[in-house]
């Protein structure tokens, strides 16, 4: 069962702005990122598909209810960007408020409250008053607030935005917790490493706009490049290169070796510059590939968008 | 819906301004005792058991149970104004909404939520600062300032007095649902303030007999019933207030003009009809 679907959701203001026509699916156990620079709409998408803003066009459903019903979140849970809890409320208090809401069980409240202050590491700190909070136990206590319903989809909003690197590192070995879990994630970050450390599915979006959606490796590979070392004395044939060859560059010369830096259009054609190369007699030593900076795949899915249409690479 | 009611209720009470408002309170109900007391000693001996006297007491007496009810009402209504216009607008602004919001509950729960937690906490304060204006001007003022208020009385008169900030709720919520704090603020108490306002060039325009200005009051009671319900509550509490002589006794903080009970009635769907606008206003908003 797809826990996310959204067919052509938009949400626009006076018809700007916002998000426009997002098209996915997503299914179980799957840790999806949503990635964008910021002001590009993602922010807009989860608050649409939790009800909070309502769509302009398009359509959406959560674990197979249609998105603005209450059944449609009934386990799901949220970290919002901009968290704000009420700070009269302690810890504690906010998450049996929260329980309460979520129709928990009153057996078990306290034995989950308790589990999921543990797994945020506030424990100890759950009696105090939220007004005492710094930003990244704020950022804790909303956490424990989205885990607390034992959701089946949850839906982190730039989840390390305030936190320290310590911070930051325990957020991301939660969310692999969670993924083996079985848990839905649905990250919204603008932070590449982040969604590179820990999704699988990614989707970009780039001013309001859908740019492309697959599996992460797959839109890793946004072009070939490797590196060749091959005997300095053929470096000749370096020159003679097929034509799907787009760029060679000389790296270094490492005594009777040479170093070169060759660049393909797809990842298909490494083989077939091997086998050009050695049946022209060159002999190949090494070939490593290089894996493109995060910056450059982002940047290229941006300018593939520009230049032409939507890639949906599911 | 009852979880919400909880946390509006307690928010409010937490909430520092709460404090303020209470300990207020009390200083007002002790300076309230106070002004009776002094009130009995230095006129009591003045008066004398004649007929005339006897209804120069019912007046003095009443007056000053009008007074202390008035303000009581002033100062309830301004705890409902302040406490309802930011209820929805505040936390949509600062985004505690969302979190709120995005368990499974609809809209309309939220907002019936946020109306039973407030009005209960308003209606309970009403009620005890009314007890406690009423008791403190029977026990203190003694037999000088004993009206004849039977129980029933007493119940039918609250039950009046608490519909004040019931509406005042129902009405900042919906405006709350719509526009920000600072703008539902304004809105409210400018029409508190017409209210208010209506409600004395009514009681004027009765006394003397000039429709132009009866109509005036009719009018701002229709677009804001509030003091048409104090004005009412008065009638019921003081059961003569609608003969000729009540208004002799209760002066500007009664009713000279009372309404009918079909405004009872208006009062209650006026409410009514307000929530539902809110309920409405908020399943639409964006949050």
């Amino acid at each position: 069962m797809n826990v996310i679907e959204a067919s052509n959701l938009t949400k626009t203001y006076d018809g700007k702005g916002g998000i426009s026509n997002v098209t996915l699916e997503i299914g179980e156990g799957i840790v999806y990122g949503f990635l964008g620079p910021n002001g590009a709409g993602k922010s807009t998408f989860v608050r649409t598909m939790l009800g909070l803003l309502n769509p302009t066009g398009g359509e959406g459903k959560l674990l197979g209810e249609p998105i603005g019903k209450p059944e449609s979140r009934e386990k799901v849970g949220y970290l919002p960007e901009l968290f704000r809890y009420p700070d009269w409320l302690t810890g504690r208090k906010l998450l049996e408020s929260h329980a309460e809401l979520c129709n928990m069980p009153v057996r078990g409240r306290k034995k989950r409250i308790e589990e999921v202050i543990e797994l945020v590491g506030l424990t100890g700190r759950d009696h105090e008053k939220i007004k005492g909070y710094s930003k990244g136990m704020s950022q804790r206590i909303g956490l424990a607030c989205a885990l607390l319903n034992d959701p089946k989809l949850i839906f982190l909003d730039e989840p390390t935005s305030a936190l320290d690197p310590i911070g930051r590192k325990d957020v991301r070995d939660l969310m692999l917790y969670l993924k083996d879990q079985g848990k839905t994630i649905f990250l919204n970050s603008h932070l590449l490493n982040e969604v590179e450390t820990v999704c699988d599915h990614v989707s970009i979006v780039h001013k309001g706009e859908h740019i492309v959606q697959g599996e992460w490796r797959q839109l890793m590979m946004i072009e070939a490049q490797v590196e060749i070392v091959i005997a300095a004395n053929s470096n000749q044939y370096m020159n003679q290169l097929p034509e799907y060859v787009k760029y060679h560059e000389k790296k270094n010369d490492e005594g009777e070796l040479t170093r070169w830096t060759v660049q393909m259009e797809k990842q298909e054609q490494v083989p077939a510059l091997i086998s050009s190369l050695a049946s022209a007699g060159v002999p190949v030593f090494e070939v490593t590939p290089i894996t493109p900076h995060l910056e450059d795949v982002f940047m290229h899915w941006v300018n593939q968008k520009e230049e032409g249409a939507y890639v949906d690479n599911r | 819906m009852w979880t919400i009611a909880k946390l509006t209720f307690r928010e409010i009470v937490s909430k520092r301004i709460f404090l303020i408002t209470i300990l207020m309170t009390i200083a007002f109900v002790t300076l309230y005792g106070v002004a009776i007391h002094f009130a009995v000693q230095e006129t009591g001996p003045m008066m004398s058991n004649t007929m005339d006297n006897a209804l120069q007491n019912k007046f003095f007496a009443s007056q000053l149970l009008g007074v202390g009810l008035y303000f009581s009402s002033f100062i309830t209504a301004l705890l409902a104004i302040l406490s309802s216009v930011s209820s929805i607008a505040s936390e949509v602004d600062s985004h505690q909404i969302d979190t709120w919001l995005m368990r499974p509950i609809s809209r309309t729960q939220f907002v019936l939520g946020k109306v039973i937690g407030l009005g209960g906490l308003l209606v309970m304060y009403a009620i005890a600062l009314f007890v406690s204006i009423t008791l403190i001007h029977q026990i203190v003022g003694g037999e000088m300032m004993e009206l004849p208020i039977g129980i029933a009385q007493m119940m039918k008169a609250v039950s009046i007095f608490i519909l004040q900030p019931i509406i005042l709720v129902t009405l900042g919520v919906m405006l709350s649902t719509r526009m920000t704090t600072l703008n539902a603020g304004i809105v409210l108490i400018i029409l508190y303030g017409a209210a208010f306002i209506g409600g004395f060039v009514e009681q004027i325009g009765t006394l003397m007999e000039k429709a132009a200005l009866i109509n005036i009051g009719i009018v701002t009671s229709l677009i804001f019933p509030v003091d048409a319900m104090y004005r009412k509550m008065t009638v019921l509490l003081f059961d003569t207030a609608d003969n000729p002589i009540s208004f002799a006794q209760q002066g500007m903080f009664a009713s000279a003009s009372a309404p009918s009970n079909l405004m009872i009635i208006y009062a209650i769907l006026y409410g009514a009809v307000m929530l539902f606008i809110a309920i409405l206003t908020f399943k639409k908003r964006d949050v």
